[in-house]
């Protein structure tokens, strides 16, 4: 072998050899990653290095933690993470997909079709199947007042995936009602603009969205108040702490009286930046029972932070980048930078601000504020690992939300596209085909089914029968998807299940296109130092 | 070639486990072994455990909480239960025990429905149901009219708290409880759901025996007071959080000195300058001066020239809580303090108690918000165990101000759980019926374990239980002195409702969970070589 020759410590696998072991990494991959696919798919463990567990059902999260090492397998891995990147949703699907492409094309390779010739069909299918989608998917016009009710049903097709259906359910209405909340008409939606806020307290059920804010963190003064009703925002990006100058001072003296003064002087500057702030709340307060809050992005230091208490005033430093965003948007007013140009116009408002301990943590809530434009769900559970899953969940429900309103059009979901496509592609397309690449269609064609089929296998229902029935009532013309609890085909928009265009377009495109790549190596080499030998 | 499946494509060192019988049983068998350690500990009559943590301190303790905190578990579902019985200490700070143990008889249960056949998902559905319903006749079963209760009365208190205080120190719950019960009450603000743990404060001092342990009303630092001035009476505090010395310019000071006559005259302007300060404080009327940080010798010489009393508290939490005593604000920088930020105390004195110097600071009238039980017992272990105790009473008064619900206890609440159980399940169809029957069985682990742990014969009052539920007496339940069933209101043994509830909800939260796992992927053990080499080999199943 010529590379042999070169490097007497290469490894080679050639020729069928690769392709085994392209195909059998594929299978290997959608094997783990199989028992995940739907609402009846199984938990998986994850524990890592110290002892910390996850539990997860994403196939995101779980091809991130499993630190792959198959480089068939991470390539794959990759494509998943880049669906999740694009749309944040069918990392599972797509994995499973790509297996099953492999898994059809080595029947075909074994009967000894050529690679190049599937590769082919492949690319034909894969176009055939978009233009197909884009004919089945179903508009939503999303207008000024979006349609919630679909947006719900996206939203809990996605969540029923990851969680519980009890509170998968419950986080529907969050997450719908969160990105209404800080979507903007004639603007793109920015999801930083939800605060994702968790706390160790409850139950997952417990899990609630708040129309305001709340920040990690409390005042750092035990005399500010921890309840204040009807309160000014003051949203500042201004240090209150005295900063040593830049270039290398010090002071001289001679008595004490000098010292003194000059401790004072040291302060002034800084005294007066937190005096111009007690005149607005002075001003602002004056005459009302109105209460004054000072969130701040820099430092407030000890002395400063006294002052404020002794005004009254609720100071909490050092907030968030992002959450100072988030402020503004949640309760009016302008960021300030500094404190010269400070006017009433400037201050947001609230409702009522409050600070919650739990146990060492503090959590500050901004709440009943006026016309939202962001807000914060508030994950409660019992413990770490419960909290990380609703997170995740939480993420993927929003992204599936969004895509929604950015598509302005979903897909019948419940395995009823996968059916339809595969109808579609082995009645009509198959027959424009010329040659060979007929059995790369119908191979892209079979693979499809690989959805309603796993989604049957986890439910515990014969994948068969599952089949047979649904191919049977789309030949019919009737489009049906798969019900998970008794195995009957149901109709997917009356069961409210529907998922999302952007997710399958990128499914349908990465898909086949990986599963080229794989099919068209026919050698791997593994040289250069520290090489790992396969654990046998 | 590579081998096939997933082990191939993992990092050295990984390990994949999947499947009903590598996974999900092992996974219970790992919580059946944590289980059966905490279930011996259950109840009054309870097995204390000895723990040597990492770091060789040793632990005498019954509470389920520090057991299995200190077992530091390794195995990730073992570990689920310990996270629901830490979430149970803190939301509650009671019942961890009930926690762990009821989870894992859940799981036992589940384990032989899953030998019968059953896919873990219909028992996960059964089990669901089952807590759903068991909430709903708990709220049946608590007593009528313990709705409202007087935070402020010590015998009601008292009659809630002491099956909590009971299960830690048996026998010696009178007297604690009515100690807690003391303090609790002391403290408790107007509204009573804002009562906060942290302002009833225990001292742990060696020496004397249970019966010399009191309430403080105020504090007790368990330190000297800095000066020669060790007692004062009826006195003003001013508190000073940055330390009582002279000032200091946050950038780097020279002093500037020409000739010896300067540098005489520098030192004079020093003491001049805190002889002022020193004198701005006793003259606004404050005889004690706590400081935060540092006192500088000059500043203590001239506060014991004004016969100023000077404490030294350096933690800053501890200064916040000295502060809420004396009902004093605290100034950062020396100075004189206004009238309004004065604290008082009624008297502050350093005493020896036991061969420790503590200093206690008493504040008799209203406006005080802490108060202080002074634990006394032999060795350091049975005054953390006392500790844990007082801090399960306390927490009980916290649980109790926020909903004052009670449930029969002694067992009574979990035979009659268990019956109403069993009769919804027959009147279920389909596969959870077996399920939530088991779920019903579950319950009897507590009788069970209560009257093992007491030497009586389980069996026996397990069916002498049924039997009098069974003719609608709902509060029978077990009285382990005499090993008989009696009514509980003779015994006077009441759980609270919210204990209870949550301690069987995250027990069921968390053997749920284990059941839904059907894959465990484990990375690599982070970290050095393991200091016990045994442990590492048994990797699975680290519950010792």
């Amino acid at each position: 072998m010529s590379v042999r020759v070169l490097n007497p410590n290469a490894e080679v696998l050639n020729k069928t050899a690769a392709l085994h072991m392209t195909i059998n990494a594929a299978k290997g991959l959608q094997d783990v990653l199989k028992s995940n696919l739907g609402p009846k798919g199984t938990i998986k463990m994850l524990v890592g290095g110290s002892g910390d567990i996850k539990l997860t059902k994403d196939g995101n999260t779980l091809l991130k933690e499993m630190q792959i090492q198959n480089p068939t397998a991470i390539m794959i891995a990759r494509t998943a993470v880049a669906q999740d990147d694009i749309s944040g949703d069918g990392t599972t699907s797509t994995v499973i997909f790509i297996g099953e492409l492999m898994k059809q094309s080595e029947r075909c390779i074994d009967e000894g079709m050529h690679p190049r010739v599937l590769v082919d069909g492949f690319e034909i299918a894969k176009r055939a199947t978009l233009q197909f989608l884009d004919n089945f998917k179903t508009p939503v016009v999303m207008g000024d007042e979006p349609d919630k009710e679909i947006l719900k049903m996206v939203a809990r097709t996605t969540l029923r995936t990851k969680l519980y259906e009890g509170l998968a359910d419950q986080l529907t209405d969050i997450v719908v009602n969160s990105v209404l909340c800080i979507r903007k008409p004639e603007e793109g939606i920015d999801l930083f603009m939800v605060e994702i806020m968790h706390m160790r307290h409850k139950f997952d059920v417990d899990t609630r969205l708040v129309e305001g804010l709340v920040l990690d963190h409390g005042s750092r003064h035990p005399d500010m108040k921890r309840r204040a009703e009807n309160c000014h925002i003051l949203t500042c990006n201004v240090s209150l702490e005295y900063e040593k100058s830049e270039i290398n001072a010090g002071f001289f003296y001679s008595n004490a009286e000098q010292r003194e003064a000059m401790v004072t002087a040291e302060r002034r500057s800084v005294d007066e930046r937190v005096q111009k702030i007690i005149d607005l709340k002075k001003k602002v307060c004056a005459g009302n029972d109105n209460n004054f809050v000072i969130i701040n992005q820099k430092g407030i230091d000890p002395p400063s932070l006294d002052l404020l208490a002794r005004e009254g005033i609720i100071a909490l430093r050092r907030a968030k980048r992002r959450n100072m965003e988030r402020l503004v948007l949640a309760c009016g007013g302008e960021a300030v930078n500094s404190v010269d140009d400070l006017t009433p116009e400037s201050l947001g408002w609230a409702g009522l601000v409050y600070e919650h301990v739990l146990g060492e943590e503090k959590y500050t809530f901004v709440e009943q504020v006026k016309n939202p434009n962001s807000c914060t769900i508030l994950i409660k559970g019992p413990n770490d690992h419960t909290i990380a899953q609703i997170k995740d969940a939480v993420r993927d429900g929003l992204r599936s939300v969004k895509n929604t309103i950015e598509d302005e059009c979903v897909v019948l979901g419940a395995g009823a596209f996968e059916v339809a496509a595969r109808q579609h592609l082995l009645n009509e397309v198959k027959k424009t085909v010329q040659g060979r690449a007929q059995l790369g269609v119908e191979a892209f064609a079979n693979a499809l089914l690989v959805v309603p089929k796993t989604l049957a296998e986890n439910a515990g229902l014969d994948t068969q029968d599952v089949i047979i029935s649904l191919t049977s009532e789309h030949d019919n013309g009737n489009v049906v998807g798969l019900n998970l609890q008794d195995g009957e085909p149901i109709d997917p928009q009356l069961a409210g299940i529907f998922d999302n265009y952007s997710v399958k377009r990128q499914l349908i495109n990465s898909g086949p296109v990986i599963a080229s790549q794989l099919l068209l190596v026919d050698e791997v080499i593994r040289a250069g130092r520290n090489m790992r030998k396969p654990t046998a | 070639m590579q081998p096939y499946g997933i082990q191939s494509m993992l990092k050295e060192g990984y390990r994949h486990l999947s499947g009903l019988d590598e996974a999900v049983i092992k996974n219970i068998e790992a919580c059946k072994e944590l289980s059966t350690i905490t279930r011996t500990s259950l109840g009054p009559n309870g097995m204390n455990k000895m723990v040597i943590n990492h770091l060789d301190k040793l632990f005498v303790t019954n509470d389920a909480a520090t057991i299995v905190n200190e077992l530091e578990i390794q195995h990730p579902a073992a570990k689920i239960l310990v996270l629901a019985a830490k979430a149970q200490q803190e939301e509650i700070g009671d019942g961890a025990n009930l926690t762990i143990s009821f989870a894992g008889e859940l799981l036992q249960n589940a384990e032989e429905l899953i030998r019968m056949g059953l896919h873990p998902s219909e028992i996960i559905s059964g089990y669901n149901k089952a807590i759903v319903k068991v909430v709903e006749i708990l709220e049946q079963l608590v007593e009528s009219g313990s709705e409202t209760m007087d935070v402020r009365s010590k015998d009601e208190v008292v009659s809630r708290m002491r099956a909590a205080v009971a299960s830690k120190q048996f026998g010696q719950e009178e007297i604690l409880c009515s100690l807690v019960a003391d303090a609790c009450i002391q403290v408790c603000p107007k509204n009573p759901t804002n009562f906060n743990v942290d302002n009833v404060r225990v001292a742990k001092l060696l020496g004397g025996g249970l019966h010399n342990s009191c309430i403080v009303r105020g504090m007790v630092l368990k330190s000297d007071a800095v000066g020669s001035i060790k007692r004062m009476e009826k006195a003003k505090v001013a508190v000073f959080a940055g330390g009582v010395d002279t000032t200091a310019t946050e950038t780097k000071g020279t002093v500037l000195i020409h000739s010896a006559e300067q540098l005489e005259n520098y030192a004079k302007t020093e003491e001049a300058k805190v002889e002022e300060l020193i004198k701005a404080v006793a003259e606004s009327g404050a005889k004690v001066i706590v400081s935060g940080g540092s006192v500088g010798e000059m500043a203590l010489h001239f506060c014991e020239r004004y016969k100023i009393m000077v404490l030294k508290i350096s933690s800053k939490f501890e200064l916040r809580r000295f502060c809420r005593t004396a009902g004093a604000v605290a100034h950062l920088k020396l100075s004189r303090p206004s009238p309004d930020d004065l604290g008082y105390v009624d008297s502050i004195s350093v005493e020896e108690i036991g061969g420790v110097t503590v200093t206690i600071a008493r504040n008799e009238q209203g406006g005080n918000s802490i108060s202080t039980v002074v634990l006394r017992g032999s060795t350091d272990s049975i005054l953390d165990d006392l500790e844990r105790a007082v801090d399960d009473g306390v927490n009980t008064y916290k649980a109790m101000c926020r909903d004052s619900r009670i449930v029969p206890g002694a067992a009574a609440t979990e035979i009659e759980l268990a019956q109403r159980l069993k009769e919804y399940a027959n009147a279920e169809t389909g596969l959870d019926k077996y399920a939530i029957t088991k779920y019903a069985e579950s319950f009897e682990f507590v009788p069970k374990t209560l009257a093992d742990n007491a030497g009586l014969n389980a069996m026996e009052i397990i069916a002498s239980l049924y039997t009098g539920h069974g003719s609608g007496n709902t509060k029978l339940g077990i009285d382990l002195e005499e090993g008989a069933c009696k009514d509980v209101s003779d015994t006077k043994v009441w759980d609270l409702f919210a204990t209870k509830l949550f301690a069987l909800k995250y027990a069921s939260d968390a053997a749920c969970t284990v059941l839904r796992v059907d894959q465990i992927i484990m990375a690599k053990q982070a970290g050095g070589p393991r200091r016990d080499a045994a442990q590492a080999a048994g990797a699975g199943a680290e519950e010792d």
